[in-house]
C-alpha cells in the first residue's frame, strides 16, 4: 500500500490514500452534495412550467413557441401519433387505437389498410383477447360519408388505400395505439402562438374546442414556492419562535456548558462520575428530552405536583395552552438547555485539555481568582474550540422540531423545522417544504460566516 | 538538595503569619473544593432528576400515570404495566424492529466507508487531505433538514421510499462526517511504527493492518459504532418525511403523539432513552476523540 519508494527511485503519486477515500467521498457527494443542490433547486423551480409547442404534431419537429401551465387555449385540429409502448399506461393520456384490416373494398378488391377502432366492430378475438376478426359499423349520421375510408398508415393524413362498405367482414391484422396530439393556440407576452402538443399536456373542455394546459414538459425559475412559504401564516411566527429559541438557548447553554467543564477539569475525586452523568444528555433525541419536559410541565405534571405538596398553588396550573405561550416557550428551552449543553460541555472540555497545565498553574500562583482565570485565560485560549461550538449549536438549534411537537402539537408554537414538515407532510407541497428547508440553509451559514468573522475580527483587533 | 535544605530552614524558621497565610490558602482551597463538588452535584441532580421523573413514569402503573398529584418518590407502585401497555400498542413492534434494522444497516455502512478514510488521513499525508478534511467538517456544519426534502422526491421517483434500506442511506450520509473524523483519530493514537514494525519482520502492509493495527483499534471502533447506532436510533425528522408504512420507532411515536395518552407517551420517551444511557456508558472514555476532534 505504501509505494513511496519505487525502485528507479523517480517520485510518484501514491494513490492509496485517494482509494481510501474514494468511497467516502462519492459516498458525501451521492446523498449528501447532490440533494443539498436539489432541495435548493425544489424550492425556485416549477417543473412543467412551460409547454413547449410543436409546428408538426411530431416531438422532432422546429419548436413553434412555449405557452404556460394553467393557459386557456383553443383547440384546433387532433392527429393521432405513435407512442411508445412504455408511455401508454401514462395518466391524463388521449389515446386511439387503428387496426391494420384486410377486406373488400367498394370496387370488390381486397385491400390492405388501417383505420381508427371506432370504425370497425370487433367479432372475433383470440385467447389473448387481441382481436382477429370484425366489420365494418354502419355510420349513423345521415350528413357523413357512408363509406368507411382505409389509410396507407395508421394516420388520416397518409394516402387512403380506399372505402368499405358498412358491415364489410374484415380480417384484423394488427393494431397501433396512438397518442392524440392537439394543434392549440393561445396568446403568450403579446403574441399569438399556435403549434402542435400531445394530449397528455390538455384537459380539452366542454364541446372539445377548447382547453387548459395541464402541465408543461419544461420547468422555469418562479420565486412562487418562496413567496407562498412567505404568505403563509405560520411563516412570521415559525421564524420569530426560531430565532427566539436561539438567542435564549445559546447563551444559557455555554454558561452552564462553561461551569460543567470546570467541573470536570478541577480534578476531583470522582470526576469520571461527573463526566458520565453531565455527558449522560449527549446520545438523547430531542424527542425523548420533550417527552421527559412534557411529563413535568404537563397539568398533571411533576411541576404541578411539587407546587401543590408545598402548597403554593390550590389547582393544577396549565402551562401548555394557546394561552401561555411564555410557559411552552420556557419548556422547550429548558428542555433544550438540558439535552443539548452536554454536546457543548464536550468540546469546552476538549479544548480545556489543550490548555496547557503550567498557564493555570502560573495564574494561581499569582493569585488570579477564578473569575480572572476564566476571562483572562480559558475564555481567550478556549475561542477556536467555542467557535465550532457555537457553530454547530446554532446550526442544530434552527432544527429544533421535536420538542416543540410535544409541547405545543406543533400548532401554538411552531419553528421552521415545523414548518418544513408540515408543508411535506400536512400540505403535501413539496415545493414549499423545499424553500422552508433552503431558508434554514441559508440562515444557518449566514450565522456560521458570522461567528467566524466576529472571531476573526476580535483577533485582529488583539493584535 | 540546597531546596530541601532551604524548605529545611524556612520550616524552621516561618513565622506565625506566614503560617497562618498558610492556613487560610489551605483552607480556601477546600472551601473551593468543596464549593467545586456543590456545583458538580447540583448540575448532576439538573441533569438526573428528569430522568428520574420519567423513568418512574414508565416503571409504574398507567393509573399512578395519570394521577394527581405525583408522588415525589419514585417507582410506588413499581410494576411494568405501563411499559407492557407502550409495546403492545400498534405500530411499536414493528416500529422497534425498523429502528434496530435502520441503525445496524447504517453503523455497518458508515463504518465500512469511513475506516478507510479515516485511515487515509491518519496515515498518509496526500495533496488535498487538508481540503477533504475541512469539507468533512463543513458537511458536519449543514443542517439535515434540507437533505430529508429532496432525497424523498428522489426516492419516490425511484421507487424505493418508505424503506428502512432508503432510510439507512440517509443515516449514512448523516453519520458519515463524525465517523470519518472519529476513526482518524483513534488510527492516530496507534504509533506507525507498530506497523512498520510488523513490515520489517515481513508482513505485508494488509497483514501488519489486520493483525496489529486492527486488534488495538477495534474498541475505538466500537466505540464509533454505538455512537453511530444511537445517532440513526435518535434521528426523528428523516424518518418521518422518509417513511409511512415502515416507521422506526421515533417517528411512530410522534405522528402519534397527539392522539396518544400519557402512559403511551412517557413510557415511549423513557424506552428511547435506554440504549443512549447504555451505550454513553461505554463511550465515555471516547467522548474527547470524538469531539474534541472537530475543534482542530
Amino acid at each position: 500500500m505504501t509505494t513511496a519508494s519505487t525502485p528507479k527511485g523517480r517520485k510518484k503519486i501514491n494513490w492509496a490514500p485517494y482509494l481510501l477515500i474514494l468511497p467516502s467521498l462519492v459516498y458525501l457527494a451521492l446523498f449528501f452534495a447532490w440533494p443539498m443542490v436539489q432541495g435548493l433547486i425544489l424550492a425556485v423551480r416549477e417543473e412543467g412550467a412551460l409547454l413547449t409547442l410543436h409546428s408538426e404534431a411530431d416531438r422532432n419537429s422546429t419548436l413553434a413557441g412555449q405557452l404556460p401551465r394553467g393557459m386557456q387555449v383553443g383547440l384546433l385540429g387532433r392527429q393521432g401519433n405513435p407512442i411508445p409502448p412504455e408511455e401508454v399506461g401514462q395518466s391524463n393520456l388521449l389515446t386511439e387505437v387503428w387496426f391494420q384490416i384486410r377486406g373488400q373494398d367498394t370496387e370488390g378488391q381486397t385491400i390492405e389498410g388501417w383505420t381508427p377502432e371506432r370504425r370497425i366492430r370487433v367479432r372475433e378475438s383470440n385467447e389473448s383477447g387481441v382481436p382477429v376478426s370484425g366489420s365494418v359499423r354502419s355510420i349513423l349520421s345521415s350528413s357523413a360519408d357512408p363509406l368507411t375510408s382505409v389509410y396507407a398508415e395508421a394516420d388520416e393524413d397518409s394516402e387512403m388505400v380506399g372505402q368499405m362498405e358498412a358491415r364489410t367482414p374484415v380480417e384484423i391484422l394488427d393494431q397501433a395505439t396512438l397518442e392524440v396530439w392537439f394543434l392549440i393556440n393561445g396568446e403568450y407576452e403579446n403574441e399569438i402562438i399556435e403549434g402542435w402538443v400531445p394530449s397528455r399536456y390538455i384537459n380539452a373542455l366542454g364541446d372539445g374546442t377548447r382547453g387548459r394546459i395541464e402541465g408543461g414538459d419544461t420547468s422555469q425559475f418562479t420565486t412562487r414556492y418562496i413567496q407562498r412559504m412567505v404568505n403563509d401564516r405560520f411563516f412570521w411566527p415559525a421564524l420569530r419562535t426560531t430565532l427566539l429559541l436561539i438567542v435564549l438557548i445559546i447563551p444559557a447553554q455555554f454558561v452552564l456548558a462553561i461551569i460543567m467543564a470546570l467541573v470536570i477539569q478541577a480534578d476531583l475525586k470522582g470526576s469520571g462520575i461527573f463526566l458520565y452523568i453531565f455527558a449522560i444528555a449527549l446520545g438523547l433525541s430531542d424527542l425523548a428530552v420533550g417527552i421527559v419536559w412534557y411529563s413535568i410541565f404537563t397539568q398533571s405534571g411533576y411541576l404541578n405536583s411539587i407546587l401543590q405538596g408545598l402548597g403554593l398553588i390550590d389547582a393544577p396550573f396549565i402551562y401548555l395552552s394557546a394561552d401561555t405561550r411564555y410557559w411552552i416557550l420556557i419548556a422547550i428551552w429548558l428542555a433544550e438547555v438540558w439535552r443539548a449543553t452536554a454536546l457543548v460541555m464536550v468540546i469546552v472540555v476538549a479544548g480545556m485539555q489543550a490548555i496547557s497545565r503550567e498557564v493555570m498553574e502560573a495564574a494561581e500562583v499569582f493569585g488570579a481568582t477564578l473569575w480572572q482565570r476564566i476571562r483572562y485565560i480559558i475564555l481567550p485560549l478556549l475561542r477556536p474550540s467555542l467557535q465550532v461550538a457555537l457553530i454547530l449549536r446554532t446550526i442544530l438549534a434552527f432544527q429544533v422540531f421535536a420538542v416543540v411537537i410535544v409541547m405545543s402539537g406543533g400548532d401554538i408554537l411552531t419553528v421552521l423545522a415545523n414548518e418544513t414538515y408540515r408543508q411535506y407532510y400536512d400540505q403535501r407541497n413539496v415545493n414549499v417544504a423545499a424553500a422552508y428547508a433552503s431558508l434554514i440553509l441559508l440562515l444557518s451559514m449566514i450565522t456560521s460566516l458570522f461567528y467566524l468573522r466576529a472571531v476573526r475580527s476580535q483577533e485582529e483587533v488583539a493584535e | 538538595m540546597s531546596s530541601t535544605a532551604d524548605m529545611q530552614s524556612k520550616a524552621v524558621q516561618v513565622s506565625p503569619e506566614v503560617k497562618a497565610i498558610h492556613r487560610r490558602m489551605l483552607r480556601r482551597q477546600r472551601r473551593g473544593r468543596a464549593l467545586t463538588y456543590l456545583v458538580g452535584i447540583l448540575i448532576s441532580l439538573w441533569v438526573l432528576i428528569p430522568i428520574l421523573f420519567i423513568a418512574s413514569m414508565a416503571l409504574t402503573t398507567p393509573t399512578e400515570v395519570r394521577s394527581y398529584p405525583k408522588g415525589i418518590l419514585p417507582f410506588i407502585p413499581l410494576s411494568t404495566a405501563t411499559m407492557e401497555f407502550f409495546l403492545g400498542s400498534r405500530g411499536i413492534l414493528p416500529g422497534l424492529r425498523n429502528s434496530i434494522v435502520v441503525a445496524v444497516i447504517t453503523l455497518i455502512l458508515s463504518t465500512l466507508i469511513a475506516a478507510p478514510a479515516g485511515y487515509a488521513i491518519s496515515r498518509f499525508i496526500f495533496r488535498g487531505r487538508d481540503v477533504f478534511r475541512l469539507s468533512i467538517l463543513a458537511v458536519r456544519a449543514f443542517p439535515i433538514v434540507i437533505l430529508s426534502i429532496p432525497l424523498a422526491v428522489v426516492f419516490l421517483r425511484t421507487g424505493i421510499y418508505d424503506s428502512v434500506y432508503s432510510l439507512a442511506l440517509m443515516h449514512t450520509a448523516l453519520a458519515l462526517p463524525t465517523t470519518i473524523l472519529v476513526l482518524s483519530s483513534v488510527f492516530s493514537s496507534i504509533p506507525y511504527e507498530l506497523e512498520e514494525a510488523a513490515m520489517v519482520f515481513g508482513c505485508t502492509p494488509t497483514q501488519a493492518f489486520r493483525h496489529v493495527v486492527l486488534p488495538l483499534v477495534m474498541p475505538g471502533i466500537a466505540a464509533a459504532a454505538m455512537f453511530t447506532f444511537v445517532l440513526s436510533w435518535n434521528e426523528v425528522f428523516a424518518a418521518t418525511i422518509l417513511t409511512i408504512q415502515n416507521r422506526t420507532l421515533p417517528a411512530q411515536v410522534l405522528v402519534t403523539l397527539n392522539q396518544s395518552s400519557e402512559p403511551y407517551q412517557f413510557a415511549g420517551g423513557f424506552f428511547m432513552m435506554i440504549p443512549a444511557l447504555i451505550f454513553i456508558f461505554f463511550i465515555r472514555r471516547y467522548l474527547f476523540n470524538m469531539w474534541g476532534q472537530i475543534s482542530k
